[in-house]
């Protein structure tokens, strides 16, 4: 899977050139409009991290390039602007996806693996996690191909968990992914535990390996091979 | 009052006055002319029978008119000089009392002694006077209802387009995202007052956008780095050989950045408030809201074992939906947070107001002050402190208005839609 990442903070541009590598994502990353003009006119991407403030242009701009050229890539939006008005522009112009910046990378990830189900797959994508099968569509995993029945906040979990598999996932992350950002849940995280637990007896039951690890204090990993 | 109600008050007053004044003088000018004429003619026949005694040495012939008659009678009495004199006299053709002027003057004819008497009428000049004086009044009468019906079409007219201008500025907003345009006018000073407002909102239109593109970029400026920091956080995260300890300290960065995030926002937001960048021109449905927030939080109200009443009768308000949100967002977030494990919230919407009671954990909050900007009571924990001046706020945009009680342990926070 190509990424390219359109951003011009060059520290906040490594970063996620970093995670999304670990993920498994072959990356590329330009600093500038006219760089990012220049990689898309001649290769083709599943997705596109796209910074909408860029020297030497806008990533509105860039979103109407592909669209007039009937280029298919998937794209997300990352802004420092959390405002509609652009929000609704974006979207309006063909853009997949919007985040606001700050983000956490697994949110950006989990985000980026979406779009591309959905571009690629139409959504029809099934993701194996060991003995676990995941479809993405429906909305369902089943162990040892026996259907497990989940809530959707525990499907949300484990979909999450997942797609960062062997990365430390921080407690805010998780509640930010879940439950949103204008919940004010940064002092109590008692329900993201009660949450895990009841995912690890339900893959348990059946007959599934636990594979999330609690990091103490911090969070949680799916440790997959 | 109207500008013209005002005018025409002053104008009609001063016009009234300036007539009268002049009547008066008029009427004393017109007599005193009118009376030395009177005087004059007196004086005339005077000089006509000294004349006609001096040539004939006899007392003329007298020819009486009904206005004008000569009495003669021997005296002895000798009149030093002649003499005007006032009198009445009745009228019998008439039946009515006239004011007669006289002229009193002796005469020797062949050494006998005449006092001899002028009389004339004023009937003449009073009838004169009083014709002029009905003719000028009646001129003023006139004026005045000319000038009144004039200045009302004209005026109403001539202001027409100062009305359009006004409806015009009623009509705007500056986040309508264009200055005022309005029309060029005839006359110079209204075309004067547009082309100043056309100017005026040009300038403030400049402002707003000048003011609006920097909180935007404020914004920008502060979120990057803030990203640059939790972006950073997460991959720390990942290093194995880390120490739990390393690990608490990186986590406490983590939210120190995350809060830096939020007051942010929440100033950005206040910001954008107070320069109403939000219309409110969206039908919200507020029952779907509280509702829907519920639901969001279900995990939270279920680990702190809270008991959620709702009483909510369906309602649409002219409202903006994300502004909507926000609001019962913080309100929602204030109850579940200050509420005791174990407690009550209770939430009552009907079609004037939405209150949101919840049980207490200690003391009232202090009125006063509890909508104010980083007010945080001693239990607050780690809030931003800006969550009930944006409701407050938002409150005000929407002309609510909202207040705070503390009753049987609750605090309540009421708001009155006003509708």
């Amino acid at each position: 899977m190509k990424l390219l990442i359109i951003e011009d903070e060059i520290s906040l541009n490594q970063s996620m050139v970093e995670f999304l590598s670990a993920s498994g994502y072959l990356c590329e990353s330009v600093l500038n409009f006219k760089d990012a003009v220049e990689k898309i006119e001649v290769y083709d991407y599943d997705c596109i991290v796209l910074d909408i403030m860029l020297p030497g242009g806008s990533g509105l701009q860039i979103l109407q390039y592909l669209k007039e050229n009937h280029k298919t890539d998937g794209v997300i939006i990352i802004s420092a602007k959390d405002s509609l008005e652009d929000k609704i522009n974006g979207i309006e112009l063909g853009a997949d996806d919007y985040l606001t910046k700050p983000f956490h990378l697994s949110e950006l990830s989990v985000r980026v693996a979406a779009i591309i189900r959905r571009k690629k797959f139409n959504g029809q994508a099934l993701i194996t996690a060991g003995e676990i099968e995941v479809d993405t569509m429906g909305k369902s995993i089943s162990i040892h191909h026996q259907n497990v029945e989940l809530t959707q906040k525990e499907f949300q979990l484990l979909l999450f968990l997942i797609i960062n598999k062997n990365k430390v996932i921080s407690k805010n992350a998780i509640a930010e992914h879940l439950w949103g950002d204008d919940m004010d849940i940064a002092s109590n995280f008692d329900f993201i535990y009660a949450h895990i637990k009841n995912l690890r007896k339900k893959i348990i039951t059946a007959g599934g390996e636990d594979r999330i690890r609690s990091i103490y204090g911090v969070g949680y990993k799916m440790q997959l091979p | 009052m109207k500008l013209f109600t005002k005018y025409n008050r002053v104008n009609i007053t001063a016009t009234i006055f300036t007539f009268v004044l002049g009547s008066i003088a008029f009427y004393f000018v017109l007599d005193y002319v009118l009376t030395r004429q009177l005087k004059e003619t007196l004086r005339s026949e005077q000089f006509e029978i000294i004349h006609y005694v001096e040539e004939h040495h006899t007392l003329p012939e007298i020819q009486n008119t009904r206005h004008q008659w000569i009495t003669v009678e021997r005296s002895s009495e000798v009149l030093p000089r002649p003499k005007f004199k006032n009198s009445n006299f009745y009228n019998e053709k008439e039946k009515e009392n006239e004011s007669i002027k006289q002229l009193l003057f002796s005469i020797n004819v062949a050494g006998q002694n005449y006092l001899i008497t002028v009389n004339k009428s004023e009937a003449e000049t009073e009838d004169l006077l009083k014709l002029i004086i009905l003719v000028t009044v009646g001129m003023i009468a006139l004026i005045l209802l000319f000038n009144y019906l004039i200045n009302r079409n004209l005026i109403n007219r001539l202001w027409q387009p100062f009305y359009k201008t006004i409806d015009e500025i009623k009509e705007y907003h500056v986040s309508n995202r264009q200055p005022l345009q309005l029309s060029k006018e005839p006359i110079d000073e209204l075309d004067l007052l547009n082309e100043s407002l056309n100017k005026m909102t040009q300038s403030i239109y400049k402002d707003y956008a000048a003011l609006k593109s920097f909180t935007e970029n404020a914004s920008h400026e502060m979120q990057t780095p803030l990203a640059v920091i939790r972006s950073r956080i997460d991959l720390l995260l990942q290093q194995s050989e880390l120490k739990e300890q390393s690990l608490q300290q990186i986590l406490s960065i983590e939210d120190a950045a995350q809060r830096l995030s939020k007051l942010h926002q929440s100033l950005l937001l206040l910001t954008k408030i107070e320069n109403k960048q939000f219309l409110l021109n969206e039908s919200v449905n507020i029952k779907k809201i509280i509702l829907e927030k519920i639901r969001e939080r279900e995990d939270l109200i279920e680990s702190k074992q809270l008991k959620i009443e709702t009483n909510c009768t369906d309602l649409t308000l002219f409202f903006h939906q994300h502004l909507a949100e926000i609001l019962f967002n913080n309100l929602l977030n204030n109850s579940i947070k200050y509420t005791p494990v174990n407690g009550l919230i209770h939430i009552e919407l009907t079609e004037s107001f939405v209150s949101f009671s919840n049980d207490a954990m200690n003391g009232p909050l202090e009125e006063g002050r509890v909508f104010q900007r980083f007010y945080k009571p001693s239990d607050s924990g780690e809030g931003t402190g800006l969550g009930l001046a944006i409701i407050k706020e938002i409150c005000h945009l929407a002309g609510f208005d909202i207040v705070y009680t503390f009753t049987g342990h609750q605090h309540i926070f009421k708001i009155r839609f006003n509708n």
